[in-house]
């Protein structure tokens, strides 16, 4: 009788053990699969993050053959040429931290390079009061180039804003928020519009 | 009983309206179906240069498997033509894997307007066709035609520049895709075989009280082996449909190309 007991609580005790067991397994495996997918949509943030660093650096690039050209035929905007030089040092000292996009670092990193638009901007706009400058072969590359990178740094921070967007969906809607703040996926900055400061310094013939 | 049947019907009508297309957020035109590489949204082009422009890009596609839409509009609806030239080119994906495509927009001039010209490259072409050259070929090239109103003269001239630089960096002749079809649609076969043998196995061994449950998930593995049309040779003919107007050569498809802004515009 003794024995008999004893089994049939073992037989009851393990099914619900099993019972336990199973629902943690099914937990686990809906966590891993919420985890993967947002490491997947984070990575994807960093990679378009990536693209928007290499445009900007792009445009930093091009400076300093710019504002060598500009300084040929107008060597006397003296004030003009150096605080495009200021902004461009200015703006590359400010480096953002792919892994932590927050709100904060974007905001920085847009108005560091936002002075540096419109100092560039100032560049372009002295640049119509000097027809032979206008004129040389070099300085239209340079523009058109420029012009381009301003085109591809709309683009890649629309691409960027989407990607953020996807992920910060993903990452406050209930139930994948639980996983998120225990494995610390904290939402990520936005660049904002501005208000003509980042425009592409528009040239007229 | 009809009036819940009355709402489901409401519901389904309203799934359906969700499900169609959504206007893109920037207000360009959707791609063109059946695809076609030139768009003439403006009418500046008559029927016969429409047709030729349309089977030269087709063979130029085909040839180096670099893609170049030609699209003309009346209006770039408050935008910039850098903007909207550039949301054409990721929207419609213009370009194959390599991101090799080419969009040339052109707003014709108006009474009260000037016109606008703007070529986007791909990230594939950006190497290729840098933006300094993307300018030169506007400025030297197509504003003078422009300005005579010689708007095919125009996209003619940069299509022969364009094309000799886009195939210094990218020429592969597309592949028929109706080899690989035919391969693919072989193994969905054979797999979808093989699933039907061991679930049979699987029925066969279990006892008659689990074959149920079996089956069951038997039907959501079989409904898994989506043999998708446009893949079927009877999705390739739906493609050629719409070239069979244009006389030339059958346009695929964009091919989800991207740009990542590269290219130049100009004015007029």
């Amino acid at each position: 009788m003794f024995a008999t007991v004893n089994f049939d609580d073992m037989k009851n005790s393990s099914k619900i053990l099993l019972g336990i067991l199973a629902v943690v397994a099914l937990l686990a495996i809906w966590g891993f699969s919420v985890y993967n997918k947002l490491v997947a949509a984070d990575e994807k943030v960093q990679s378009s993050w990536a693209q928007v660093e290499n445009v900007y650096q792009r445009r930093a690039d091009l400076i300093p053959n710019l504002v060598a050209t500009v300084k040929g035929y107008a060597a006397h905007e003296q004030a003009t040429l150096e605080g495009v030089v200021e902004a461009r040092a200015a703006a590359t000292a400010v480096t953002v931290d792919a892994s932590n996009l927050s709100e904060a670092q974007i905001a920085a990193f847009q108005q560091s390079q936002g002075a540096l638009s419109s100092a560039l901007g100032r560049l372009m706009a002295i640049a119509e009061n000097y027809p032979e400058l206008k004129a040389n072969e070099n300085f239209r590359d340079l523009q058109a180039q420029l012009e381009g990178t301003e085109n591809r740094i709309a683009t890649e921070r629309m691409a960027f804003n989407k990607e953020a967007q996807a992920y910060n969906t993903m990452v406050r809607r209930f139930p994948n928020n639980i996983i998120a703040s225990i494995c610390g996926f904290e939402k990520k900055g936005y660049f904002q519009a501005e208000e003509g400061a980042a425009k592409a310094p528009k040239v007229e013939f | 009983m009809y009036s819940a049947f009355r709402s489901r019907l409401v519901i389904v009508a309203a799934l359906l309206v969700f499900m169609l297309p959504l206007p893109l957020a920037a207000g360009i035109p959707p791609a063109p179906v059946p695809a076609r590489l030139v768009n003439d949204f403006a009418g500046v082009f008559s029927l016969s240069e429409r047709q030729a422009l349309e089977t030269e890009l087709v063979a130029f596609d085909d040839s180096t498997s670099n893609q170049i839409a030609v699209v003309t509009v009346a209006s770039l609806d408050g935008m910039d033509a850098a903007q909207y030239a550039t949301a054409i080119h990721r929207e419609w994906g213009v370009g194959g894997a390599a991101n090799n495509g080419i969009v040339i927009l052109v707003k014709p001039k108006t009474a009260n307007e000037g016109g606008d010209v703007f070529i986007t490259t791909g990230y594939g072409l950006e190497g290729a066709i840098p933006d300094a050259y993307c300018k030169r070929i506007i400025e030297n090239e197509m504003i003078p035609h422009f300005r005579e109103n010689d708007y095919y003269g125009a996209v003619e001239a940069a299509l022969v520049q364009l094309k000799a630089l886009a195939c210094g960096e990218i020429s592969e002749p597309r592949e028929e895709e109706d080899d690989f079809n035919f391969v693919a649609f072989i193994l969905a076969c054979i797999i979808f075989m093989a699933i039907v043998a061991l679930l049979i196995f699987l029925v066969d061994k279990a006892s008659g009280g689990n074959g149920g449950g079996i089956s069951g998930g038997g039907g959501g593995r079989g409904g898994r082996i989506v043999i998708r049309p446009s893949r079927m040779p009877g999705g390739i003919s739906a493609g050629s449909f719409g070239g069979g107007s244009f006389g030339g050569g059958s346009f695929g498809g964009f091919g989800g190309g991207l740009s990542g802004g590269g290219g130049a515009g100009g004015r007029w």
